[in-house]
């Protein structure tokens, strides 16, 4: 038996001590560290997102410009709500934004979801190509996209329509009615739906797939009961952010809605806005009802995400199945022909039309092909003005730093909220869910109010719109790339700890890699919804930082239909070259057919 | 309301100012009066300014490229907003000590009057010219002057009419007609008001029967009567105009009823960095030079007592010039709009 030396024990149990010590003081620090990360992703979403809002609701509880008139005389009052609630066209402009958006969705899924499948699960020819068309209609703005579908389908004047008649047909499209406002909704935010599920299932583990079909289960079946259940996260989010979106555009509403008399929320917080006087409160109080009913959309798509585990990307390496279409290969490729026809080539046609032609008054099909109706007029015009090249530059400085301050800022709050423990996480995911449901024209006034008395001279800077983009469009970039994140699963980080990495050396060696293509992604979408965003840009633009959107829009408030088309032509293709470049920088990971943990 | 008949005598002044106005620009800088060589010296040192209008960038751009051939050494930084919206943006950047803005330019009266405050003592040399009844502030110029006129798809329209009332009959509808809607600012306000006070109590009425297309603002309507969406429209002359100068298929005239006018509100602000810049550029607009410019190339009209040009197709013998009495413009505004809207059946 071993004699009991109290010396030793003394010595160990000192030691003992002074690592519990350390371990303690380690602990303590960690914990101090989670506390200050959180607070400091709060403090940063209170600047960019609660203090805008919050100016937002003092603006519809009064009647009053708080930079204006100070904050000590407010009268707060919840008439502009009651004046809203009551008022039957706001009732009408509601129903007509929940149909349009509601239909618009329900084919940006059909169509998104569609051709995701044939990109990365079938045997489709050409599908590089056709990969590349799905995502085109998310370079061109909205106004560019009305007024491209307006050239087309108007049912007095519209192309497609001269058409029609030259060949003895009676049926006119109208893209200036509910219909045609949900069509171009549909086709055009398409491609948020397209690349979330696209993601998905490239990043999808084909064992459950192989299970149903050994199991007897046709193709067909396998695709409806086991692929499209297991990306339901990326669907769901994909409808949500179309849907959202889509809530919160203005420019093909103000073009297709208005000759039809389809008002919807959005054109009836612009018409507040520019009338005579402009009504801000009236309009705060509709953007926030916006808001409650957006909140809501956000609330369901998270309990529905949060019942299941849609954890399908693990230590393991796989490969995506591909389905063998035999003959059906050419009607896939036949529908993404159409696609690219309806989406790119006629709307381009219409608008390359426009920018060329001196007149867009098209007596009949022959006066279409008369060439001397076309000129460069209208670029020499564009490039006369020296605001273009300006505009230009400032779009892709602006666009650029959004992209990677917001890039990095929304990783950061997506890894905490999907990753982490850490307490105030939820409330973090839920301060920057807030800005999805804010309509653009309507947040604009909201960061001027917030920002324009601030020290430092951020205000006629180019970082005012940067920061306004980062906030406005961090829901999106967040939930881009939460779909990424959430397909990791824990083992592989638990490997690295296991390891001895730490948590920023497991976030920089594992946690990024396998997300890269999430990363880049998010990040190229921020750049695009940056560089098309308008609403919130009117108000924080100056003389020295006028951005691209701005001035297309005074183009086209200016009624310069010729002009405007040449300025979108020149910035869809500045668009397509910068995506084009994004594009073979992320080339690696995005094609990868891997599974990305192998 | 006040019925500004141009006069025979202010005709013959005008024709032969006219005569002489294509000479205007040749003439040397010193000859014209635009604020001595000391404020020219000042703004050069300046070297630029900055400036808001309500008015549309093309419109602007050609304006400052013909004062930048007279003043090639100041640059000038334009930000444009739609009416309200520069309001906001000009009310809340005051008020935080912000306002960048070296001049003003603002298409109703009634939205700049309150803000009269905000900018400094400025006549332009030639401000005993100017028709004093126009003026709401001594501080605030009628840089710009526009007409309501009529407009027409040439290639569409065979049996074109030829008056406002010609508006209301029932052969030029169902949507024939594009309207621009009452509370899309300044200028259309005041064509409601010339439409109630001149044209009858039941005009819009009448007019409203044909039921026409309504559009948020001019600009739109005029690309969609050239387009042929809509064959005939009421519209800003200066609209159609350089759209009729470039060639499109659209014809325009002044109804024989009257021809409603706006003036627009400029001044430079007491805030101004750049002060000389920006009253040599006001200077400038509001000089013989300026104006004819404005009026030959842009088919403005003009606040000066006697034009020293005037738009092709204006007959000065049979043009009857109306503008509204401002007391009435800002009195009446809310309730006859909220009539319209009924009327038209357009939401708000």
């Amino acid at each position: 038996m071993a004699t009991f030396d109290s010396a030793a024990f003394a010595e160990h149990g000192a030691a003992w001590a002074t690592t519990r010590d350390t371990g303690e003081r380690a602990a303590r620090l960690r914990a101090a560290g989670r506390w200050l990360w959180s607070a400091g992703l709060m403090l940063i979403l209170a600047f960019l997102v609660l203090y805008p809002v919050a100016m937002l609701l003092l603006g519809a509880l009064t009647n009053t410009n708080p930079v204006v008139d100070g904050f000590g005389v407010f009268d707060l009052s919840p008439a502009n709500f009651v004046t809203v609630l009551s008022n039957p066209n706001v009732h009408l402009a509601l129903a007509n934004s929940l149909i349009a958006c509601g239909g618009g969705t329900a084919l940006a899924v059909l169509i998104g979801l569609t051709f995701s499948w044939v990109v990365v699960r079938t045997d489709t020819p050409c599908k590089r190509f056709i990969a590349a068309a799905s995502l085109i209609p998310l370079f061109v703005p909205p106004l560019v996209a009305a007024v491209a579908w307006a050239i087309l389908a108007s049912p007095k004047t519209g192309l497609l329509n001269s058409v029609l008649a030259g060949i003895g047909f009676n049926w006119r499209l109208n893209v200036y009615s509910m219909a045609g406002l949900i069509a171009i909704f549909g086709i055009y935010y398409a491609p948020y739906v397209y690349m979330f599920t696209a993601a998905a299932l490239r990043n999808m583990d084909p064992a459950l797939e192989e299970a149903a079909e050994i199991s007897g289960a046709s193709a067909f079946k396998t695709l409806i009961t086991v692929t499209f259940p297991l990306i339901a996260p990326a669907i769901i989010s994909g409808m949500l952010l179309s849907f959202i979106v889509m809530l919160g555009i203005y420019g093909i509403p103000a073009v297709l809605g208005t000759p039809g008399d389809v008002p919807v929320l959005t054109t009836y917080i612009f018409k507040l806005t520019a009338w005579t006087p402009p009504l801000y409160s009236t309009a705060a109080a509709v953007a926030l009802i916006l808001m409650v009913v957006t909140g809501l959309l956000v609330w369901l798509q998270q309990i529905v995400v949060s019942r299941r585990s849609y954890t399908t990307v693990a230590g393991k390496a796989f490969r995506p199945a591909v389905l063998r279409l035999g003959r059906w290969r050419y009607f896939t490729l036949g529908l993404a022909v159409a696609y690219l026809l309806i989406v790119v080539v006629l709307p381009t046609l219409a608008l390359i039309v426009a920018a060329f032609r001196k007149f867009m008054f098209i007596r009949n099909l022959q006066s279409l092909f008369d060439t001397r109706q076309y000129s460069l007029i209208h670029f020499e015009r564009l490039f006369d003005n020296p605001l273009v090249l300006r505009s230009i530059v400032n779009t892709m400085e602006v666009g650029l730093i959004t992209a990677l301050v917001g890039g990095v800022l929304a990783f950061a709050i997506g890894y905490t909220v999907n990753r982490t423990r850490l307490s105030g996480r939820r409330t973090i995911d839920v301060i920057s869910t807030l800005p999805v449901a804010i309509p653009g024209l309507v947040v604009g006034v909201a960061y001027l109010w917030a920002w324009i008395g601030l020290p430092g001279g951020l205000y006629g800077t180019i970082w005012i719109l940067a920061l306004a983009f980062i906030a406005r469009f961090m829901p999106d970039t967040v939930k881009a790339l939460s779909t990424s994140l959430m397909q990791i699963h824990r083992e592989l980080e638990e490997a690295a700890w296991i390891c001895g990495r730490g948590l920023l050396a497991t976030i920089r060696t594992v946690v990024l890699p396998l997300v890269r293509p999430g990363v880049i992604a998010a990040m190229t979408l921020l750049f695009i919804l940056a560089i098309r965003e308008l609403g919130s840009s009117l108000f924080l633009y100056t003389s020295n930082t006028m951005v691209m959107a701005v001035l297309l829009l005074d183009y086209y408030e200016g009624g310069n239909i010729g002009i405007t088309a040449a300025f979108s032509l020149v910035q869809t293709v500045l668009l397509a070259v910068l995506i084009g470049l994004a594009h073979w920088l992320s080339r690696g990971g995005t094609n990868s057919g891997v599974g990305q943990a192998g | 309301m006040t019925d500004f008949r141009i006069s025979r005598r202010q005709f013959a002044t005008g024709a032969a100012a006219g005569g002489a106005a294509a000479a205007l620009g040749l003439k040397p800088a010193e000859a014209q009066n635009f604020g001595g060589a000391e404020l020219i010296e000042a703004a050069k040192k300046e070297g630029k300014l900055i400036y808001y209008t309500a008015n549309f960038t093309e419109v602007e751009q050609e304006t400052i490229r013909a004062f930048n051939k007279r003043f090639p050494f100041v640059r000038i930084e334009l930000v444009r907003a739609p009416g309200g919206q520069l309001i906001t943006r000009v009310r809340t950047e005051a008020a935080a000590g912000k306002l960048t803005a070296d001049v003003i330019d603002h298409s109703d009266r009634a939205l700049m009057q309150p803000l009269e405050d905000l900018f400094q003592d400025y006549a332009p040399p030639n401000a005993a010219a100017y028709r004093e009844d126009v003026l709401i502030s001594k501080k605030l110029w009628p840089r710009i002057t526009v007409g309501w006129a009529i407009a027409y798809n040439a290639e569409l329209v065979k049996n074109p009419p030829k008056s406002w009332m010609d508006l209301t009959k029932p052969e030029y509808g169902p949507k024939l007609i594009g309207q621009v809607i009452a509370p899309s600012g300044g200028t259309t306000w005041t064509r409601v008001m010339f439409e109630r006070q001149v044209l009858g109590e039941d005009y819009h009425k009448k007019q409203a029967a044909t039921q026409p297309v309504l559009y948020p603002s001019g600009a739109p309507l005029s690309d969609a009567l050239v387009r042929g969406e809509v064959s005939i429209a009421p519209l800003l002359y200066n609209i159609c105009y350089v759209k009729k100068r470039d060639g499109a298929p659209v014809e325009i005239f002044f109804p024989p009823e009257g021809v409603p006018v706006n003036f627009f509100a400029s001044g430079v602000t007491k805030t101004a960095a750049n002060p000389n810049a920006g009253r040599l550029w006001l200077n400038w607009c509001m000089s013989d030079e300026g104006q004819a410019f404005m009026i030959k190339e842009q088919g403005n009209l003009t606040a000066l007592k006697t034009p020293p040009v005037y738009p092709p197709g204006w007959d000065p013998k049979a043009v009857k010039v109306w503008a509204p009495d401002f007391q009435q413009y800002v009195a009446l505004q809310k309730q006859w709009i909220e009539e319209w809207n009924k009327t038209y059946g357009y939401r708000q």
